[in-house]
């Protein structure tokens, strides 16, 4: 089912929480509602499964305006941080219970409930109370529960937090698994760009209350609409240094000189910011009038990260693994152009 | 048009709903608070205000200070304050003491702690009335086992029911027998807050377990101390029911007249009843538990700080 | 170090002595009294006192409830105690519901209010609730003992403080599936909340069993009244023996012996987390 979300706005008090949001989620996909915390992200959660009421704007659920509606006729299934599973009730019990309250019958809702246990893989913990469970298996009961009703839009509230390094990698390869085999539209809130960028088909990042871009996350990655969505997204972060564009060329705050093409498009004596992935960035041992020291590696497995100093600027730079530089090296540096971005200082919009 | 409007209509009726169903909730409950707590509070404090107040015609000669210039001068409840008071000072302090050193004794590990639990608790569950009686039998004069207690240690024997010298005392330590359960429970609870961590670091450091119990326990248990102080401060200061069984009403010579002993006198022996200086009476012992339980609030905030 | 260990235990020794004495001072009016039961009229004005009843025979009781009808008051007693019981915890239950969980005006100031309330004693608004009863035309009937009870503050507040401790998310999860506030109440917040339910049910049994003061107001005819107060009676009415008094005692105390000895730990929780004497 399609979402389409216009102008919403929430305000609490003074404070506005979520400004003038305005999307499309296309039907049948895995959506990740990404940004740093008190971005307002659960907030948007929270009005969509209509826990929340709106300020200002409309949800349409496909062609139905779903604004007013009252959490239980939007036909939602909603997973929480914390789970949110009855402690005194069984598995059965808990995934059972929305049917419970529909008043289906008891061999029926149970029937149900075993062949939504199956398709989390619990249905050998059918019996046990939510206190034996890990907290993996609570999870897997926790979405088996939302989904028992065959809703039209599956959340999840930062349904991963909560567990250690390992299960998240299983359990979040499992909501897509679970997601592809429901086909059901899902929207889950992270504020772990690793976890949104894995699994999830678009990535709507949120910043300040403000929606910045909506995109794939290869796209997201490859192509941010501002300096923001470049600083959050990738590991180690993304290396920033300010400069100024003179005779079309980029002189960056240190005085050095950078040729770019890209600095080409930018107004003459523009205030930029210049981005560089670790990635797009090349070393290589050219003594010949190096400007740069390795300041220090860290071997991290398949590639090496390597600090380099220029001048008083430091950036982070990956290098493949067989090359070997020491500490203290000279060594030159040059940009690729995938992974390099212009951005305005002063409105933060890329530049090229 | 019209689907638009019927969907506006059900809407705002299950706002309405919404609103009006806390309150649904909170009706029962209300109902008896607001009949039998609000409404006689605002009440006794008008009553406290009408001077001649008749109970039965509700006529009274006129507002003022009237009552409590009355039982200010009355010797009864002067003597009714003054025992109240003295009660709490001797009840309070011997209590917590005693409480304190066995709520640390009970906090170690020992065996048949249960057991122990059971003997020193049990009297909390148990009616005043009942209890007091057996007390009664224990402080009789020619058979009771207190005086037998008091010749084997070379003592005379001590009239505690009859002689007005001997039946506060006599009051006082039932008083205390009947207060230790509650409060070493507290203590006790408070005792078991403290992170074991203290003593194991104690330990290291050489102390032994006199020093631990005042450089430790004392100091940490501190806050709770105050809360129990506090409020059996209170709970003493409302004594009344013990009166009954032990001496049948106020002691010998009416000498142990209570606060609350006092209102009760004032509206229900007295004929005929003076509810004005009952509630008077009232108001004053609503006052001093008042100021109590902002010191306790008080402390409550600090410590939570 | 052997002497660290010989002074360790000589300690412990202490402790178990001054334990062991503080308990038989704690317990003896109760074993005076149940053993006073027992004895004769003779046994028990000797003195040096008899520690030990030459038979335990049941007469005292029998010549108690010949004298006074101590099985009617019984049974006064159990039906004040469960209809107060009943009563106070449904509206406990509605009422931590609501202010726990729902949302209505005012709903805070509404809770202070009744937190100031909560220090009123019962010894000062005895004075109108008397006159209220009389008012209602209840006085001196078994509904006299129980209408001022329905509602607790006190427990209201133990209560919504474990309500509260009671995620919201389960509240939301059970709204978005369609759950009713009232289902929701009973289905969820109830069975969870068991522990605490029990803990303020003992309480309250106990503090009704034990009622004094008002029973002594709220009712005149003998035929109404409960344990205590039809004991205190019987003592100050008929100038009773003292093994008649005793026997009479015991009957009100064992019930509350017995409870105790069962719901131990559940009571002792109750009264440190409710801070206030029961």
């Amino acid at each position: 089912m399609k979402i389409t979300i216009q102008h919403l706005t929430k305000r609490f008090g003074a404070t506005t929480a979520v400004n003038d949001f305005s999307a499309e989620i296309q039907s049948g996909e895995l959506i990740a509602l990404l940004g740093p915390s008190g971005c307002g992200k659960s907030t948007m959660l929270n009005m969509i499964s209509g826990i929340l009421p709106v300020t200002e704007g409309k949800i349409f659920f496909d062609e139905e305006d779903v604004t007013d509606l009252s959490p239980e006729k939007r036909g939602i299934g909603l997973v929480f941080q914390n789970y949110a599973l009855y402690p005194h009730m069984t598995v059965l019990e808990n995934i059972a219970f929305p049917l419970e309250i529909k008043k289906v019958k008891r061999a029926e809702r149970e029937a149900k409930a075993k062949e939504m246990a199956k398709l989390v893989h619990v249905d050998m913990l059918l019996d046990r109370k939510p206190k034996q469970l890990s907290g993996g298996q609570q999870q897997r009961v926790a979405i088996a529960r939302a989904l028992i009703k065959n809703p039209r839009v599956l959340l999840l509230d930062e349904p991963l937090s909560n567990l250690d390094a390992r299960l998240r990698i299983e359990m979040r390869e499992e909501i897509r698994r679970i997601q592809t085999e429901t086909k059901v539209t899902t929207i889950f809130v992270t504020h772990d760009q690793e976890e949104a960028m894995s699994i999830s088909d678009h990535i709507v990042l949120m910043k300040d209350g403000f929606l910045q871009q909506v995109a794939q996350p290869q796209q997201l990655y490859d192509e941010p609409v501002n300096c923001f969505v470049a600083d959050f997204l990738g590991n180690p972060p993304i290396n920033k240094t300010h400069g100024v564009i003179q005779n079309g060329q980029l002189v960056l705050d240190g005085g050095c000189c950078v040729t770019l093409d890209k600095a080409a498009i930018c107004k003459e004596g523009q205030k930029v910011t210049l981005s560089m992935r670790a990635e797009a960035i090349t070393v290589d041992e050219n003594e010949k009038n190096a400007k740069g020291i390795i300041e220090e590696t860290y071997v991290m497995g398949k590639e090496v990260l390597a600090y380099v100093l220029l001048g008083d600027y430091k950036v982070r730079a990956y290098i493949p693994a067989e090359k070997e530089f020491t500490k203290g090296q000279k060594v030159n540096i040059g940009l690729k152009k995938r992974g390099v971005f212009l951005f305005d200082d002063e409105t933060g919009e890329r530049l090229a | 048009m019209s689907t638009q409007e019927r969907k506006k209509s059900a809407f705002s009726l299950t706002v309405m709903r919404i609103k009006a169903e806390p309150f649904l909730y909170l009706a029962p409950f209300a109902l008896g608070i607001l009949v039998f707590t609000l409404y006689p509070i605002i009440n006794v404090f008008l009553m406290s205000f009408k001077e001649n107040f008749n109970y039965i015609t509700k006529e009274f000669s006129g507002w003022g200070l009237g009552n409590y210039q009355y039982i200010l001068k009355d010797p009864y409840f002067i003597q009714a304050f003054k025992n109240t008071f003295f009660y709490v000072f001797i009840v309070i302090p011997i209590s917590t003491c005693l409480s304190v050193v066995i709520a640390t004794l009970l906090n170690q590990k020992i065996k048949f702690s249960g057991l122990f639990q059971t003997a020193y608790f049990l009297p909390m569950v148990t009616s005043t009335i009942a209890v007091g009686l057996a007390w009664k039998f224990m402080f009789n004069y020619r058979s009771g086992v207190i005086n037998y207690l008091l010749n084997c240690f070379g003592f005379e024997s001590l009239n505690w029911l009859q002689v007005t010298t001997y039946n506060f005392p006599a009051l006082c330590i039932y008083g205390i027998w009947a207060i230790l359960p509650f409060t070493i429970i507290l203590l006790l609870s408070g005792l078991q807050n403290i992170d074991p961590m203290y003593y194991t670091a104690a330990k290291v450091d050489g102390a032994g377990p006199i020093k631990s119990f005042f450089r430790i326990t004392i100091p940490l248990l501190m806050p709770t101390i105050f809360l129990v102080l506090i409020i059996n401060t209170i709970s003493t200061f409302k004594v009344f029911n013990e009166l009954f069984p032990l001496f049948n009403g106020p002691g010998v010579s009416n000498n142990l007249f209570t606060v609350v002993y006092y209102i009760y006198y004032q509206f229900r022996v007295k004929m005929p009843s003076k509810y004005g200086y009952a509630a008077a009476a009232a108001v004053v012992l609503f006052l001093v538990i008042f100021v109590f339980t902002m010191i306790q609030r008080w402390i409550e905030k600090k410590t939570k700080d | 170090m052997k002497k660290a260990i010989h002074h360790f235990s000589f300690g412990k020794l202490m402790v178990y002595l001054f334990l062991i004495l503080g308990g038989i001072i704690m317990i003896f009016p109760f074993y005076w009294m149940i053993t006073g039961a027992f004895k004769t009229t003779l046994e028990i004005q000797m003195f040096p006192p008899r520690w030990w009843p030459a038979s335990f025979s049941l007469d005292n009781f029998k010549e108690a409830m010949r004298m006074a009808p101590f099985g009617i008051y019984f049974i006064n007693s159990v039906i004040a105690m469960v209809s107060c019981v009943t009563l106070c915890t449904l509206t406990t239950i509605l009422g931590s519901f609501a202010f726990s969980k729902l949302n209505f005006p005012g709903k805070h100031i509404l809770f202070g209010l009744l937190l100031g309330l909560m220090m009123v004693p019962f010894e000062m608004i005895v004075i109108t609730n008397y006159r209220t009863v009389i008012d209602l035309g209840v006085y001196n009937t078994t509904l006299a003992l129980i209408i001022p009870f329905t509602s607790s503050i006190f427990y209201m507040y133990i209560l919504k403080g474990f309500f509260d401790s009671i995620p919201d998310s389960l509240y939301q999860a059970a709204r978005v599936d369609g759950c009713s506030n009232w289902k929701y109440l009973w289905r969820v917040m109830v069975p969870i909340a068991r522990p605490s339910l029990v803990t303020i049910i003992l309480l309250n049994a106990i503090s009704c069993w034990n009622s004094f003061l008002w029973p002594m107001l709220a009712v005149v005819n003998r035929e109404l009244r409960t344990l205590p107060f039809g004991l205190y009676a019987f003592v100050s009415e008929g100038g009773a023996k003292t093994e008649l008094m005793m026997a009479a005692s015991t009957i009100i105390i064992i019930p509350m012996i017995i409870l105790f000895l069962f719901a131990r730990k559940q009571i002792v929780n109750g009264v440190a987390r409710g801070g206030i004497k029961g």
